[in-house]
C-alpha cells in the first residue's frame, strides 16, 4: 500500500501515560493518593471491627438491666462506666453500633439503589417522562426529609427492617435527581451518537456506555448517601421514634443520656456523639476522595 | 426574564400542588384512616362510618382532594387533637419565631462561611486550608442535637456564659429582646450550613480565579485583592443564592432538633410534641406548612439569583 | 536603528506540574523596536503563548522565569517586583487574550471593564474614565458606544467582544500591545475585521504590537518581522518578507510546505512533518527538529544549534534573517517546498476539480431535496405552553438541495451557525429533517423501514470533530474499533480483530493500539482513530465534520493526506464539513457554500473558488488569510454580523451584509441558476457573472 502519510505514524502512542484500570483498581489507587480518603477508609475499618469484632474481646450483658451497677463512671471493669440501666457503656456503644452501622448501610444503598434507577430512567427517557417524574422528587423534597421521617415514624412503630424502608423511602431522592443529570449528560455524549450511527439501540447504550460512565458517580453518592442514613438513624432515634429499648442505636444512646448530663455523665454522652461524628465524617471522606478518583478526565494525550 | 420568572412560577405551581397531594396520601396512611386517628381505636364501626359520612371521607378519593384542597386555600387546616385550637392560628402563632431563628441562623452561617471559604481557597494546599477543611468535614458530621447538647454542656453549664434555654417570649420581638438566650440556638442550627457554604465558596473561588476574565484583570494591573474583590467574589457569590435556597430543607430539619432541644417556641417544637402526643392534624398542617415554605423560599432565591445574574436577568 | 523597546534576552521559562517540569522556554532572543510590529507563530506547545505571557509576567500558575533578561524601556521585567509589574500592565503594555467568551467579566458592565485600566493608572474620576472609555470602543468600532457601556459581555458577538477587549488594552495608549491569537476563536470574515483594526490602531497610536498566532496567513500582511518558534525556542527570524519569500529553517519550510494554500497541485498530497513536537519535560540533545527533519545528521542530534545569519557564525543583527539550523536552505535555491513533497504516487494523479478517478460521471450517491431543520428556541415541555412562545424557532437549515457522486469529495464551507453541521446530522440520520428528504443511493431514508435503516447505517458513517469525545472513554481501541462489528454483527471474534489490525494499518498506527485507551493518543492520532471506526463498516460515504480544525497544520496535513489516500483505495466518498476554505479548497471536487442555512452557491471547487458567483463566496474568499505578505488587499470582504438564525431577513438571508443588495432581495427569495457554466448554481439575484463582477471591482 502506498499512503504517503504511513511514515507520519511518528512515535506511536506515547509510553509515558499509564493505562486506565477499572472502577476497583482506580477506586483503591485513589485511596493510596488521597490522604484524606484512606483516613476516612482506615476509619470506617476500624469502627466495623469495634462494634463486630469488639463484643469478642468485651462480653457484655446488653439485654438485661442490673440496677446495681448503674451510674458508674469509668473504671476497672467498665472503661467507659455504666448506663442509668447498668449496662456496660461500652459493650453498649458496640451493640448500638450495630444498630446504626446496618441501618445506614442497608438503608443507604437501597436509597442509592432506588433513586438511580429512577433518575437513569428520567434522564435516559427525557422530554413529558422526566419533567413528570422530577416535579415528583421536586415536590418531596421540598418537604424537609427529618419532618417526613418523623411523620412516617408516628404512623409505624419501627423495627430495624421497617426502618431501613423508611429512611430509605425519604432518602433516594437525592441520588434520583443526581444520576437524572449524569444519565441527561451522558446520553448526549458524541460517543453515544457514534453508536446510534453504527446501528446499536438502546440496550447496548445503557448497558454498555452509559452504566459503565455512570458507575462511579453512583459509587462515590452511595458513600454520602449512608453517611445521611447514619445521621437519619441518630435523628430519629433522637427524637424517640427508634427501635424501642432494649434494643439501641448510637443516637438513642445519646438521648438516653441527655437526662444526666446535668448529674455530670459525660461517658453517656461524649462516646456516642463522637462515634456519629467520626462515622459521618468517615464515610463523607471516604466519598470526597472516590469522588476525587473518578471525576478525573482523561487527560489530553 | 419574564419567561424565566413565567417558567419558574408555574414549575413552583405545579410543586406546592403536588406538595398537596403528598401531605393528603399521608393523611389516608393514617392507621385505620382519619376517623381511627381522630375518635379513638376505640369508636365502635358505626361511629367510625357517621364520622367518615359526616366529613366526606367515603367519597371518592378525587372529590375528597379537591374539598381538601378547597379547605387549604381557605387556611381550614383542621383542629389539632390536643391543644384545642385551629392548627392555623396555631402555626400563625409559630411560624415567624421558627422563621426568625431560620433566618438569623442563615444570614450568620453566610456571614461566616463567606470569608473562610475565601480564606481556605487563597490558601489552598497550605496549612489553614487543611484545617479548616478538616474542621468542616466534622462539623458537617456533626448531627444538631449533638453540637448543641455540646454548647449547652460548655457555655451553659460549665463557663455559665449564655442561657441554655431559649427565649421564651410571645411575640418575636419578645423573643429578640432576650438576644443573649438566642445564641446557642443560632448557632447550633447554622454551623452544619457554614461547613456546607464555605465548601462551596472555596471551589467556587478557586473555579473562577482559573477563569480567563482573571488572567484580563491581572493584565490590567489590578492586584490580586481587588481582583478577588471587584471579580471573584461577585461571580462566586451570585450562585450562593440559589445554594441558599437548596439548604432550606436542611435548615428546618436543624430547626427542628434545635427547638427542641433548647425548647424554643417555634413551628419545630410545636411539631416535636405533636409527635410525641400522635397531634396528627399539627403534625400535617407544619409539614405542609414547611413545604410551602420551602418551596416559596426556593423560588425566591432563584429569582434572587436571575436578578444578580446579567446573563439571566437581560434574556428576554 | 533607535533603542529597542522591547529586548527578550535568553529567556528561560519553566512551568511545574503534575507530569514534571515543562521547559517551556529555553534561551529566547528577541527585539522589538518603538512601533514596531513582530510575528510569533509557531504550532500548539511551542512556546509562542508563554513568550507572551511572561513579558508581563502572566505567566500561569506553577510557571517562572529561571533565566534571562526582559528589558522594556530599560526596567527588566523579568527581575522586577510585582508592584512595578502592576504599573506597566495595561498602561504602557496592553494585552489581549485568544478567546473572547471567557476572558471578560461576565458579570461586570463593558463600561467598567474598559474603564478599569484607567482609574488603575491615571488620576482620573469616574465619570472622565467612562467617558474615555466611550471614545475607545467607539475607536475599536463598537457601534453604540453610550449605550452598550451599560450591557454586559454576553449581549455582545464574539467578535464585538474582542473589540471590547482590545479597547480595554487600548485605553491607557500603551507603547506595546501584545495579542495573543486574537483571532483564533473567531470567523474568518471577523478575524479580517478584527485584524484590520489592529493594524489600523497601531499605525493610529503609534505602538508597537506583538502578534502570536499559529496562522501563517494571519501575520503574512500584518508584521514587520517574524519568529517562528520551535520546542521552546525561536527556529528562525527573519523580516517577514524574506521569509515568506525564502524560509530557511527546515521546518519552517515544512510549515509552509505542509499549508493547504501551498499545494500548486490540488491532485497531490500535501508535505507532511513526521512524528510529533517534542515534549518539553526533558532537555533534549541537539537539535530539537532533528527527530522530525530529512535533512537531520549525526551534528544536529548531537548539539544544539544557535541563532545566526548564517554568513559569519556570528551573533546576528536584531533585523537579519536569521536561523537556527546547521543545514539551513540556501535562499537561492528555488521553490524550497519541492524538496520535502512526498514523490507523485505514480498512477494516481487526476485532474483537480474531477471527481477523484470517477470524474463527474459518478453515480449520484447522496441526494438531499429541500432539507430542512428549525429547532424551537425553548425545548422545554412547560415552556412551550406560555404565552407568545408560539412560532419563535431557529431555522438551522433552509431547503438544501445537493447531490454527492460515489467517490467524490463534496466540501461543505460556512462560518459557525451557518447550519453545516446540522446538515452533516441530518445526512447521517442523527437528527430528523423538519423538510425534505434524504436519498441514499436512491431510496428515501424516510421510507427506510427500522431493519433497513440498521442496515444502512453501514453505508453512511460520520467522522467527528472531536474523536475524543466521540469515543467511549472506558473502552480500549480494540473495543473502539471492534464496536461497530460488533453491533452490525459482522464476522466473528478472531475475523472482528483481524479487521481492526487490518484498519490500523490503514491509518499508520501501530497494531499494540488496541490494548490502550484513546485518551493515551495525541491529537492526530486520536483522528487517525475516528477514521478507522468510520471506515470499519467500509461505508460508501463518509460525512466528516471539521475533521482537522483541531489540529496543527503539519497534523492537519498528514489527515487531510490519508483521508484522500483511503478515498483512492477504497472509493468512499466524502461530505467534507469544515470552515477553512483553504482545507476544502485543497481537498473538495465539489463545493457547497452555506450562509445561515441555505446554500448559496454549489458547484465544481474549481471554478467556485476561481470564480466565485455569489457575494458572500467571493467575501468569503478576500476575508481569508492567504499566507503571502505581497498579496493584495482584498477587493471586498465582508463587514457587518451574521444576523441571527432565529430572525433570519426576509427574502435573500445575505441581503444585510451584500454590496450589490436591492430592494428586489428584501423581498423575493433568489432561486437557484447556472448563470455562466452547467453545474455551477448560484442562489442569488445579481450573480458575480463575467460582465457584472467587472463592473463591480471598478465601482
Amino acid at each position: 500500500m502506498t499512503i504517503p502519510a504511513l511514515d507520519a505514524v511518528g512515535a506511536g502512542p506515547p509510553d509515558a501515560a499509564p493505562a486506565v484500570p477499572g472502577p476497583a483498581r482506580r477506586a483503591l489507587a485513589a485511596l493510596t493518593r488521597n490522604k484524606l480518603a484512606l483516613a476516612g477508609a482506615l476509619v470506617l475499618l476500624a469502627l466495623f471491627a469495634f462494634c463486630f469484632l469488639g463484643p469478642l474481646l468485651h462480653p457484655t450483658d446488653q439485654i438485661h438491666t442490673d440496677l446495681a451497677q448503674a451510674g458508674r463512671a469509668p473504671g476497672v471493669g467498665h472503661p467507659l462506666g455504666t448506663t442509668d440501666l447498668g449496662y456496660d457503656q461500652l459493650g453498649r456503644l458496640m451493640y448500638g453500633g450495630r444498630t446504626s452501622l446496618e441501618v445506614g448501610l442497608a438503608a443507604g444503598l437501597l436509597a442509592t439503589l432506588l433513586g438511580t434507577v429512577y433518575g437513569a430512567v428520567a434522564g435516559y427517557c427525557g422530554g413529558w417522562v422526566d419533567a413528570v417524574l422530577m416535579r415528583i422528587t421536586d415536590a418531596a423534597l421540598a418537604i424537609p426529609a427529618l419532618f417526613l421521617l418523623v411523620v412516617v415514624a408516628t404512623l409505624i412503630t419501627p423495627s430495624k427492617p421497617v426502618l431501613i424502608l423508611i429512611i430509605a423511602s425519604v432518602a433516594w431522592l437525592s441520588p434520583a435527581r443526581l444520576i437524572r443529570g449524569e444519565a441527561l449528560a451522558l446520553r448526549s455524549r458524541d460517543y453515544l451518537h457514534a453508536m446510534r450511527l453504527m446501528g446499536g439501540g438502546g440496550g447496548r447504550a445503557v448497558f454498555r456506555h452509559i452504566v459503565p460512565n455512570a458507575v462511579g458517580t453512583v459509587l462515590v453518592n452511595a458513600t454520602f448517601q449512608v453517611a445521611d442514613a447514619i445521621l437519619y438513624v441518630a435523628y430519629l432515634s433522637f427524637l424517640g421514634l427508634s427501635v424501642p429499648p432494649p434494643a439501641a442505636d448510637w443516637g438513642s444512646l445519646l438521648s438516653a443520656g441527655i437526662t444526666y448530663t446535668q448529674v455530670g455523665h459525660w461517658w453517656l454522652i461524649f462516646p456516642p456523639g463522637l462515634a456519629i461524628v467520626l462515622v459521618v465524617a468517615a464515610f463523607n471522606c471516604l466519598g470526597d476522595g472516590l469522588r476525587d478518583a473518578f471525576d478525573v478526565r482523561p487527560a489530553k494525550g | 426574564m419574564i419567561r424565566f420568572l413565567a417558567k419558574r412560577l408555574t414549575q413552583a405551581l405545579v410543586v406546592l400542588l403536588l406538595v398537596s397531594v403528598l401531605v393528603f396520601v399521608l393523611l389516608h396512611l393514617l392507621p385505620g384512616g382519619p376517623a381511627r386517628a381522630i375518635l379513638g381505636v376505640q369508636a365502635t364501626p358505626d361511629a367510625v362510618a357517621h364520622f367518615n359520612h359526616q366529613q366526606g371521607y367515603d367519597r371518592s378519593l378525587p372529590e375528597q382532594y379537591v374539598s381538601y384542597l378547597g379547605r387549604l386555600l381557605t387556611g381550614d387546616l383542621g383542629e389539632s387533637y390536643k391543644l384545642n385550637q385551629s392548627v392555623a392560628s396555631l402555626l400563625a402563632e409559630r411560624l415567624p419565631k421558627t422563621a426568625l431563628l431560620a433566618g438569623l441562623a442563615l444570614a450568620l452561617a453566610a456571614v461566616v462561611a463567606v470569608p473562610l471559604g475565601v480564606l481556605q481557597a487563597v490558601r489552598r494546599g497550605r496549612a489553614a486550608d487543611y484545617l479548616l477543611t478538616g474542621v468542616a468535614f466534622l462539623a458537617y458530621a456533626t448531627p444538631v442535637f449533638f453540637l448543641g447538647l455540646v454548647l449547652i454542656l460548655v457555655f451553659g453549664q460549665q463557663l455559665q456564659l449564655l442561657p441554655a434555654e431559649a427565649p421564651q417570649a410571645d411575640t418575636v420581638g419578645g423573643i429578640l429582646a432576650q438576644a443573649p438566650a438566642l445564641v446557642l440556638p443560632v448557632v447550633t442550627a447554622a454551623l452544619g450550613i457554614v461547613a456546607a457554604f464555605s465548601r462551596y465558596l472555596r471551589s467556587a473561588v478557586l473555579d473562577n480565579l482559573a477563569e480567563d476574565y482573571v488572567r484580563t484583570a491581572r493584565a490590567k494591573g489590578q492586584s490580586n485583592a481587588r481582583i478577588m474583590a471587584r471579580h471573584v467574589l461577585r461571580n462566586a457569590l451570585i450562585p450562593l443564592a440559589t445554594l441558599l435556597g437548596l439548604y432550606l430543607p436542611t435548615l428546618f430539619s436543624g430547626t427542628l432538633v434545635v427547638e427542641s432541644m433548647f425548647n424554643y417556641p417555634g413551628m419545630g417544637l410545636l411539631f416535636w410534641n405533636a409527635a410525641q402526643s400522635s397531634d396528627f392534624p399539627v403534625l400535617l398542617g407544619v409539614t405542609l406548612v414547611v413545604g410551602v415554605a420551602t418551596v416559596l423560599g426556593s423560588l425566591l432565591a432563584d429569582l434572587a439569583y436571575a436578578l444578580l445574574d446579567p446573563r439571566i436577568r437581560s434574556v428576554t | 536603528m533607535t533603542d529597542p523597546l522591547l529586548r527578550v534576552e535568553d529567556l528561560h521559562v519553566e512551568i511545574a506540574g503534575r507530569g514534571g517540569t515543562v521547559r517551556a522556554l529555553d534561551g529566547v532572543d528577541l527585539t522589538l523596536a518603538p512601533g514596531e510590529a513582530l510575528g510569533i507563530v509557531g504550532e500548539s506547545g511551542c512556546g509562542k503563548t508563554m513568550t507572551a505571557l511572561s513579558v508581563l509576567g502572566l505567566l500561569p500558575p506553577g510557571g517562572r522565569v529561571t533565566g534571562g533578561r526582559i528589558l522594556f524601556d530599560g526596567t527588566d521585567l523579568a527581575a522586577a517586583p510585582e508592584r512595578v509589574l502592576r504599573g506597566i500592565r495595561g498602561n504602557t503594555v496592553g494585552m489581549v487574550f485568544q478567546d473572547p467568551l471567557t476572558s471578560l467579566n461576565p458579570t461586570v458592565t463593558l463600561g467598567a471593564q474598559v474603564a478599569e485600566p484607567l482609574l488603575l493608572h491615571r488620576k482620573v474620576s469616574r465619570a472622565e474614565a467612562w467617558a474615555k472609555a466611550e471614545e475607545t470602543l467607539r475607536l475599536v468600532g463598537l457601534p453604540r458606544p453610550a449605550e452598550r457601556l451599560r450591557h454586559y459581555p454576553h449581549q455582545l458577538s464574539g467578535g464585538m467582544r474582542q473589540r471590547v477587549a482590545i479597547a480595554m488594552a487600548l485605553i491607557c495608549e500603551p507603547r506595546l500591545l501584545i495579542a495573543d491569537e486574537p483571532t483564533t476563536a473567531l470567523d474568518v470574515t471577523t478575524q479580517h475585521q478584527i485584524l484590520e483594526l489592529l493594524d489600523e490602531l497601531r499605525t493610529r497610536l503609534g505602538m508597537a504590537l506583538i502578534l502570536v498566532t499559529h496562522d501563517l496567513g494571519v501575520i503574512a500582511r500584518r508584521v514587520d518581522r517574524v519568529a517562528v518558534m520551535y520546542g521552546g525556542r525561536i527556529a528562525e527570524r527573519a523580516p517577514v518578507r524574506p521569509l515568506f519569500a525564502a524560509p530557511r529553517h527546515r521546518y519552517t519550510q515544512a510549515l509552509f510546505a505542509a499549508l493547504p494554500d501551498a499545494a500548486t497541485d490540488a491532485g497531490r498530497p500535501l508535505a507532511t512533518v513526521p512524528g510529533l513536537p517534542p515534549s518539553l519535560t526533558s532537555r533534549p540533545t541537539g537539535c530539537r527538529f532533528a527527530p522530525r527533519c530529512g535533512f537531520a545528521t549525526d551534528l544536529c542530534r548531537a548539539a544544539e544549534p544557535e541563532l545566526t545569519d548564517g554568513l559569519d557564525g556570528a551573533a546576528p543583527a536584531d533585523t537579519a534573517h536569521a536561523v537556527a539550523c546547521f543545514h539551513p536552505a540556501d535562499p537561492a535555491a528555488g521553490d524550497p517546498a519541492a524538496a520535502l513533497l512526498p514523490p507523485h504516487p505514480a498512477g494516481e494523479a487526476r485532474e483537480p476539480g474531477t471527481a477523484g478517478t470517477l470524474g463527474n460521471t459518478g453515480e449520484p450517491l447522496l441526494r438531499l431535496a429541500g432539507l430542512s431543520k428549525t429547532y424551537p428556541l425553548h425545548a422545554s415541555p412547560f415552556a412551550r405552553r406560555g404565552p407568545g412562545a408560539r412560532g419563535r424557532e431557529i431555522s438551522a437549515v433552509a431547503g438544501v438541495s445537493l447531490t454527492v457522486r460515489r467517490g467524490e469529495t463534496f466540501g461543505i464551507v460556512g462560518e459557525s451557525g451557518c447550519g453545516k453541521s446540522t446538515l452533516g446530522r441530518m445526512v447521517v440520520g442523527l437528527e430528523p429533517p423538519t423538510a425534505g428528504s434524504v436519498h441514499f443511493a436512491g431510496r428515501d431514508l424516510a421510507t427506510l423501514t427500522k431493519r433497513e435503516l440498521r442496515a444502512h447505517r453501514r453505508r453512511v458513517q460520520l467522522m467527528f470533530q472531536d474523536s475524543s469525545a466521540a469515543m467511549d472513554p472506558r473502552m480500549r481501541v480494540g473495543a473502539v474499533l471492534r464496536e461497530p462489528l460488533v453491533i452490525q454483527g459482522i464476522g466473528d471474534r478472531a475475523e472482528q480483530r483481524r479487521r481492526v489490525a487490518g484498519l490500523l494499518d490503514d491509518v499508520g498506527l501501530p497494531r499494540g493500539a488496541v490494548d490502550r485507551y484513546p485518551h493515551e493518543f495525541s491529537g492526530g492520532q486520536r483522528q487517525r482513530l475516528g477514521l478507522a471506526r468510520a471506515l470499519a463498516l467500509s461505508p460508501a460515504l463518509v460525512v466528516a465534520d471539521e475533521p482537522v480544525s483541531a489540529l496543527d497544520v503539519s497534523v492537519q496535513a498528514q489527515i487531510l493526506n490519508l483521508m484522500r489516500a483511503l478515498q483512492r483505495e477504497k472509493g468512499i466518498g466524502y461530505l467534507f464539513i469544515s470552515h477553512d476554505l483553504a482545507v476544502v479548497r485543497h481537498l473538495a471536487d465539489s463545493v457547497g457554500v452555506m450562509y445561515l442555512g441555505k446554500l448559496v452557491e454549489t458547484g465544481p471547487a474549481r471554478q467556485v473558488f476561481a470564480r466565485p458567483l455569489h457575494p458572500y463566496t467571493r467575501g468569503l474568499l478576500d476575508s481569508a488569510n492567504t499566507p503571502d505578505p505581497d498579496a493584495p488587499p482584498p477587493v471586498s470582504p465582508l463587514g457587518g454580523e451574521t444576523p441571527s438564525a432565529a430572525a433570519p431577513p426576509s427574502g435573500c438571508r445575505f441581503r444585510t451584509r451584500c454590496p450589490r443588495a436591492a430592494g428586489l432581495c428584501a423581498t423575493t427569495e433568489p432561486p437557484p441558476t447556472e448563470p455562466e457554466t452547467p453545474g455551477h448554481r448560484v442562489a442569488c439575484h445579481f450573480p458575480l457573472t463575467s460582465a457584472g463582477s467587472r463592473g463591480l471591482s471598478s465601482g
